[in-house]
């Protein structure tokens, strides 16, 4: 009997949020893995012919889609994370009574959509608008510089966009440390920087692969900044815009869904390589 | 500290829970309402959602278009061409302007529509290529034309009997425009006239193209010397070649509607673009910039007025639709939009109504003097514009993937 | 000197960031004060307060921002519940089929929105059911639960056992114990669970665009009409929407304050 209990508090736990994702996450996916398979076309419908072949077709064809958006999520990830790193630690070393109030202030201009808030950032940044306007009737900059529709800019917006999901996990896992343990380090005689590094970035690392994860994935997906900040510009054109096109606008149903379980295999495939290289016991498991 | 088998420790305390009795069973209950809740939940929603199928109401129409495709009052709170169809025929209208984007659009509807589901429409406004394939596969109502008697009476031929629609069995013409070429002279430096200008290399990084894949393509065969409704794949592969052979970094971007935005603030100096939207330009936003047909041919295309099958009022469908034929419906809607609308009588009414303005509002008499001219298509424009190949589903695979090696995959 | 000088620079860039995050609200407040003559919303024309007025008669952008505000809140609370229950489990228990749930949990943030929203409106066409607002909330809950697993995740590691220990010693029973020393030294953690959840629902689009049917959300309108110029409205709305947060979470702060709340959050620390 109490094995029986023991065995069940978990489940329980796990059924509500468990039961919800199976329902409306893993069965509609178990769909969309057998249309990958299926041919035809969106008029004559598809048929079932488990064309297995589709997956390396896509792969050949688009790989360097895949290598683009990868590079451009390790990028915003990195830039996140050592430009957010700094304000998890300050609000939560420094935050005193202000903490709640500070991280609240960093989430608030999330709730303005997202839409709306990348537009305002393509006005704000448009060739001859508040800022470049500005830098170039000053002699700053020449006139035919552009910032918009570049790689760069896509970055750009991709790291604000994500600066939430890295500093908030940075910030609950810093705000656990026990100082002691830094008290106790300076105590034996290391620098501010050794105390840093070795014990409080240490202990702060569940926190950096949470973040981490949490920016570069979704990162790795994205579409909408390219097509808004990034214009539509073939040299920042990703994998989430071929996928886009292909469910949205050619109706290539098996292409969209390979290409989306391709995209989702190379992330889990990188993500694994991390989480290995960071250690798996931090990962609190 | 802790860590002596800490997961012992608060299974235990958990347990503890649950080896109360009363606690275990309310504790158990706690928990599993969420659950039930959830699935209960769940369980009631196909039912429910059922249950919430509209029922046909006569004085009930929704209407799916795209945006800014009908006349708005001053404040934008309503549209007084819908408003007078109400009040002329009791009808309520629901009008949303959700339909951005044709292949979307049949992406988001093929399957209520493959099901014969109610898709919640009862009207529909989308391109020509799309009402094709809609009629094909069975999803359309055939239109009533005993009940038009306004479009038998004043539509223009040019609007009629179309390729994709021969007998207009399926669909009427709403509003149409052209694909072509627009600028801004204090930009470019020049006067622009042909498809090959927008590859000039001296507008490197301030270029626009279009991600439609068939306006795009279209206006690259013309400038190739064919003619879209006969392409062959080797001529959309040469077409392909001359698009990927400027430089990197020539177009700034291949837009949806948003290039309106870059050529009105100055980061275009050149893009592709629809006639409607520069007409606008001109009167709102910015009246430098100029719209050419390129020297070698634009596109022509209409977006149509259909019923989708499974709708709940298609009586209502069929006043909504002659309404506009009508020349004041006609009127009220094109002084606002700009695009071609093709109701016989329309440039005198306009300008009757421009007489009407000149003592109280000469600055809107002059506008809409202006504008009674382009709301019909001359001679020129309809000689010089092609309009798009019917597709079979190869050749649209086909081109579309030789298309996004242009967008950039 | 120079402790001090390196003293700031902290606070400094902190500063300095927060008014990075804040810049594009800035300009979408001031602009929602412009007054344009056409529909570009991009050059300053003149203040006005008429955009403020004309919103509230536009009854598709009012409906939009209801409906997106009633799915935030309620699949906020959902997922939450569900997300946090889900961390508790795997962080504190061993069980079979342990790497199920992790992927469960995983490939939802790691696959493009896109496919989960394709996929979902696979399910409603299957099934006959109609689109509309409980199959947004149903895809907006799922989409969320990972992301409060990830972040209640990353509080529970580590996180120090003694002072529930301590609770049972004191002769609490598991439920006491729970609510009244576990839940509150996890509550940071939670909290932000769900401000990334409300956040990520308010702002969805993807997703939301296969599962909405005929009805709207903001992001959804906003989407529509920025095809072809920004009217002022998406900036009005956009301002009061962020008002709204920001009274929200004003408020809750000084509940907080006054219940002393806070407490529980040093007692980690220190």
């Amino acid at each position: 009997m109490p094995s029986l209990r023991r065995g069940l508090t978990p489940l329980l736990l796990l059924l509500p949020g468990g039961g919800w994702l199976v329902v409306f996450f893993a069965v509609p996916m178990a769909f969309m893995l057998l249309i990958s398979l299926q041919q035809g076309t969106f008029d004559t419908g598809y048929q079932q012919t488990w064309n297995f072949g589709i997956y390396p077709e896509v792969i050949a064809e688009y790989w360097e889609l895949y290598l683009r958006s990868a590079l451009f999520a390790v990028i915003t990830t990195i830039v996140t994370l050592a430009v957010g790193y700094p304000v998890a630690y300050t609000i939560a070393f420094r935050g005193g009574r202000l903490k709640n109030a500070l991280l609240l202030v960093v989430v608030l201009p999330f709730f303005v959509s997202f839409v709306i808030r990348t537009l305002n950032w393509r006005m704000i940044l448009s060739d001859n608008g508040m800022v470049f306007g500005f830098l170039k009737d000053i002699g700053l900059l020449q006139a035919d510089f552009h910032f918009l529709a570049t790689p760069a800019s896509v970055i750009f917006g991709l790291t604000y966009n994500f600066l939430p999901f890295m500093i908030l996990p940075l910030y609950v896992a810093l705000e656990k440390i026990d100082r002691r343990l830094i008290e106790a380090a300076t105590d034996l005689y290391a620098t501010r920087a050794q105390a840093f590094w070795r014990v409080t970035f240490v202990l702060s690392l569940p926190g950096v692969v949470a973040g981490s994860l949490l920016t570069f994935i979704p990162t790795v997906g994205d579409f909408i900044t390219a097509e808004v900040i990034g214009a539509g510009n073939p040299q920042v054109f990703m994998v989430g815009n071929i996928i886009q096109r292909k469910f949205l606008d050619s109706l290539d149903y098996p292409a969209a869904a390979a290409l989306s379980f391709v995209l989702v295999a190379v992330v889990m495939a990188l993500v694994a390589v991390y989480t290995r290289l960071v250690g798996n016991e931090r990962l609190a498991g | 500290m802790s860590d002596q088998e800490p997961r012992t420790q608060i299974e235990q305390a958990i347990d503890n829970m649950m080896r109360r009795d009363l606690i275990t069973r309310r504790t158990f209950m706690r928990r599993a309402g969420r659950g039930g809740i959830a699935v209960g939940a769940l369980m009631t929603l196909p039912g429910l959602l059922a249950a919430c199928q509209p029922a046909a109401d006569p004085n009930k129409l929704a209407w799916l278009n795209w945006p800014l495709y009908i006349d708005f009052s001053d404040d934008e709170s309503s549209n007084p061409s819908l408003d007078a169809f109400t009040a002329a025929s009791g009808i309520q209208v629901e009008y949303n302007e959700g339909l951005l984007d044709n292949a979307e659009f049949l992406s988001k509807y093929s399957a209520d529509l493959r099901a014969g589901n109610n898709t919640g429409w009862d009207v529909m406004s989308p391109g020509g290529w799309v009402v094709e394939r809609m009629a094909r596969l069975g999803w359309l109502e055939e239109i009533d034309h005993s009940k038009l008697p306004n479009w038998t009476a004043n539509c223009a031929d040019y609007a009629k009997g179309l390729w994709f629609d021969p007998d207009n069995k399926y669909s009427v013409w709403w509003q149409g425009g052209i694909t072509g070429i627009a600028y801004d002279p204090a930009l470019t430096g020049r006067e622009i006239t042909t498809f090959d200008d927008l590859l000039d290399p001296a507008f490197s990084g301030k270029a626009g193209g279009f991600s439609d894949m068939r306006d795009m393509f279209g206006l690259t065969l013309l400038s190739n010397g064919v003619h879209p409704e006969d392409a062959t794949l080797d001529d959309v592969k040469e077409a392909q070649e001359t698009l990927l052979g400027v430089p990197e970094g020539h177009f700034r971007g291949f837009y949806g509607n948003e290039y309106y935005e870059s050529l009105v603030s100055g980061d275009l100096a050149i893009s592709v673009a629809w006639s409607g939207d520069i007409s606008q330009m001109n009167l709102y936003d910015n009246d430098k910039v100029k719209f050419i047909v390129p020297e070698s041919g634009g596109m022509r295309w209409n977006d149509n007025l259909v019923i989708p099958k499974g709708g709940a009022n298609i009586e209502g469908a069929h006043k909504l639709i002659d309404y506009y034929y009508g020349v004041d419906a006609a009127a009220m809607l094109s002084e606002w939009v700009g695009y071609f609308t093709p109701v016989k009588g329309l440039d005198a009414k306009i300008l009757e109504d421009a007489d009407a303005a000149r003592a109280d509002d000469p600055e809107w008499a002059d506008t809409l003097e202006a504008m009674a001219p382009t709301v019909i298509p001359s001679a020129d424009q309809i000689n010089n514009t092609f309009t798009d190949k019917q597709l079979s589903e190869d050749e649209e695979k086909e081109w579309n993937d030789l298309f996004d090696a242009v967008l950039g995959a | 000197m120079r402790a001090r000088l390196a003293g700031l620079a902290l606070p400094g860039f902190t500063g300095l960031l927060l008014l990075f995050l804040f810049a594009p609200i800035a300009v979408m407040i001031a602009f929602s004060f412009n007054d344009p003559a056409g529909r570009q919303n991009i050059t300053w024309q003149g203040f006005t307060l008429r955009n403020y007025v004309d919103v509230w008669g536009r009854s598709e952008i009012t409906d939009a921002m209801t409906t997106s505000l009633g799915v935030a809140v309620i699949s906020t609370i959902f997922a939450t519940a569900f997300g946090t229950m889900i961390g508790l489990a795997l962080t504190r228990y061993d069980f079979r089929g342990r790497w199920i749930m992790n992927l469960l949990i995983f490939i939802p943030m790691t696959a493009p929105e896109i496919i989960l929203g394709a996929s979902l409106l696979t399910l409603w066409v299957s099934f006959g059911v109609e689109r509309g607002f409980l199959t947004i909330l149903a895809a907006h809950i799922m989409f969320n639960i990972s992301f409060v697993v990830v972040t209640v995740r990353a509080r529970l590691a580590g996180m120090n056992r003694s002072l529930e220990e301590a609770g049972m010693d004191l002769y609490a029973d598991g439920r006491t114990t729970f609510w009244k020393v576990t839940f509150p030294l996890i509550f940071p953690g939670v909290l932000s669970a769900a401000l990334l959840a409300f956040a990520l629902s308010i702002d969805d689009y993807v997703i939301t665009v296969f599962s909405a049917g005929s009805v709207e959300t903001f992001p959804l309108w906003v989407y529509g009409a920025s095809r072809l110029g920004i009217p002022p409205e998406v900036n009005v709305l956009g301002t009061l929407i962020f008002l709204v947060a920001f009274a929200f979470i004003g408020v809750q702060l000084w509940a907080q304050r006054r219940q002393g709340k806070a407490a529980p959050i040093t007692l980690v620390g220190r």
